[in-house]
């Protein structure tokens, strides 16, 4: 019993830094049209970001309390990454958009490979797995078998906190409404006056920022990052986003709670080869998507954001 | 003509010599316009006419390959949709294009989207939900859900929520039943009264000329006519067109 609550504790881990990777796809699907295959390494450059922040900050403040290293190094990553979506969607998805929508695929697979690479080669040491601080102190909370971490406890409440500001930003701002006439008619939205290039640009900033914490959250829970990474977890959220329904940013969070819940299972039932739980959870999201091909919670007329 | 909002004092709309075309095929060869505050000025045309993508090179959607577009004095040939729409353009576009998942409300705001003063938004849906008692019953309801008759109330009042100077309606009358259809002439008149200039498209050319202080007439990209309504009604090339 103990076990079975610990591995659903991990899932719900697992489920949020998949819910906050998915968050991007859905959001850049639904302004632009597009799918950003270099997502799942914009996770990963968050990691790395958020390394040489702490690797910076270590060396310089030496005695900084946990708290203030762990809101600069997710400030940091957040930013830079925001930084690196701004550019990439300035310089290379807008002009895409003038050619096939294929070629926007290719493009971004390249990035991503580029992005991938750029770090092996350039990251001190990029190669090899990096092993990553635990920036929170290491309290846990013991009954019986399971074991509470107090820095998952948190990270999860992080995760939580960043989905509700995304939904307050969606819904509640001047931003959030350009960004949703943008993705219901594009052309409309321009007609009504709204800025099209700056909305693209800040929902690029703002899916990515939203990598950036899922990234730093993956370094501190796995307590190490590698180059390749953002590979099985780009696969995972755009997963996740076509699990409920592309461009639905609530189908895009119950997707990647779904898709954690898979693995559990795969790894609850397959013990003895925990491995397999991937391959479970991936052939499960095949026949959910042979049943529901437009998403779990989208409607048949596909529904954006 | 009295004028207390001030809005007849802009400087027309001159479209002066524009060639629009999508890739190689021109659609528009050396079109010329005056569109003067404080009138109806209409654009009446056979489908295929050039009449949409006229619009859309006005609003900077489709910019000219050659010739300029000025309005209010400024020249506004290649700028953003969004900074041709700053100038105090607005317009409700053809098949109303209302936002299918956002409430009534929420659409009507979308209007206003560049307006920041939360008094004169407020005071602005309030004088669209007078104009359409309608929509104030309905504005939670998300616009995909309504008939045909409240999207285009809900697009109409969203064109005119950013009180414009210069409003351009496109095929208003397209899928309304008869009696929407003369409600919609009673309005556009009213938005006209109460001192929008409007460029109106339409099909409807019997009722299109009563209200209309001037009007042209695109064929195959090129502007045929152009006159008061009732040089229009004896212009060869309209009876042709349009009276048999």
């Amino acid at each position: 019993m103990d076990l079975l609550l610990q591995y659903c504790l991990n899932g719900l881990m697992l489920g949020m830094m998949y819910a906050l990777v998915a968050v991007g796809f859905t959001l850049f699907f639904g302004v632009l049209d597009v799918i950003v295959f270099s997502h799942g390494d914009t996770v990963m450059i968050g990691s790395f970001a958020g390394l040489a922040t702490y690797w910076w900050l270590h060396s310089t403040y030496p005695g900084l309390p946990a708290g203030w290293a762990v809101l600069l190094v997710l400030l940091a990553a957040a930013a830079t990454v925001a930084l690196l979506g701004i550019i990439v969607a300035d310089a290379m998805i807008v002009p895409l958009r003038k050619g096939p929508a294929l070629n926007t695929l290719l493009a971004t697979m390249m990035l991503g490979t580029v992005l991938r690479e750029s770090i092996r080669l350039f990251f001190p040491d990029g190669s090899n797995p990096q092993t990553f601080p635990a920036l929170l102190p290491g309290w846990s909370w013991r009954g019986g078998n399971l074991i509470l971490r107090f820095d998952n406890l948190v990270l999860f409440c992080g995760g939580a906190l960043i989905i509700f500001l995304v939904h307050m930003i969606i819904n509640r701002t001047r931003l959030g409404m350009a960004i949703r006439a943008v993705a219901q008619d594009e052309e409309a939205a321009r007609i009504m006056g709204v800025n099209f290039r700056f909305v693209v640009l800040a929902t690029f900033a703002l899916g990515s920022a939203v990598a950036a914490f899922a990234g730093v959250m993956n370094g501190m829970y796995y307590s190490e990052i590698n180059f390749s990474v953002g590979l099985l977890l780009g696969a995972i959220g755009f997963s996740a986003a076509v699990i409920g329904g592309l461009g639905n940013i609530y189908g895009a969070i119950l997707g990647g709670f779904i898709f954690a819940f898979l693995q559990t299972i795969g790894a609850v039932a397959i013990p003895f080869a925990s491995a397999y739980k991937d391959v479970f959870a991936f052939g499960a999201v095949i026949l959910i998507m042979a049943w529901r091909p437009t998403g779990l919670i989208a409607e048949p007329s596909s529904q954006r954001v | 003509m009295t004028d207390p909002g001030g809005k007849f004092r802009f400087k027309p709309l001159f479209i002066d010599g524009i060639h629009v075309a999508y890739g190689k095929a021109g659609v528009l060869s050396d079109v010329s316009m005056e569109i003067l505050p404080g009138r109806i000025t209409c654009l009446l045309g056979a489908n295929g006419a050039g009449k949409s993508t006229l619009i859309r090179a006005v609003l900077g959607l489709t910019p000219p390959r050659q010739g300029s577009i000025a309005f209010d004095g400024m020249d506004i040939t290649g700028a953003p949709t969004h900074a041709i729409v700053g100038k105090g353009i607005a317009c409700i576009p053809e098949g109303r294009r209302i936002f299918p998942k956002m409430s009534a409300q929420e659409n009507l705001l979308m209007g206003a989207f560049q307006e920041r003063s939360k008094e004169l938004i407020r005071a602005r849906l309030e004088k669209v939900y007078g104009l359409f008692p309608r929509l104030a019953e309905r504005r939670a309801q998300l616009a995909g859900t309504m008939s045909g008759g409240e999207q285009a109330m809900v697009s109409i009042g969203r064109g005119l929520m950013s009180a414009p100077k210069l409003l351009i309606i496109d095929e208003p009358s397209l899928g309304l039943s008869p009696a929407l259809v003369n409600e919609n002439f009673r309005i556009i008149r009213r938005i006209c009264e109460e001192g929008t200039a409007v460029f109106l498209v339409e099909q409807n050319v019997r009722q299109t000329l009563a209200i209309a202080h001037y009007g042209y007439v695109l064929s195959q990209g090129r502007v045929v006519a152009g006159g008061l309504p009732a040089e229009l009604k004896e212009n060869e090339q309209v009876r042709k067109a349009y009276f048999g």
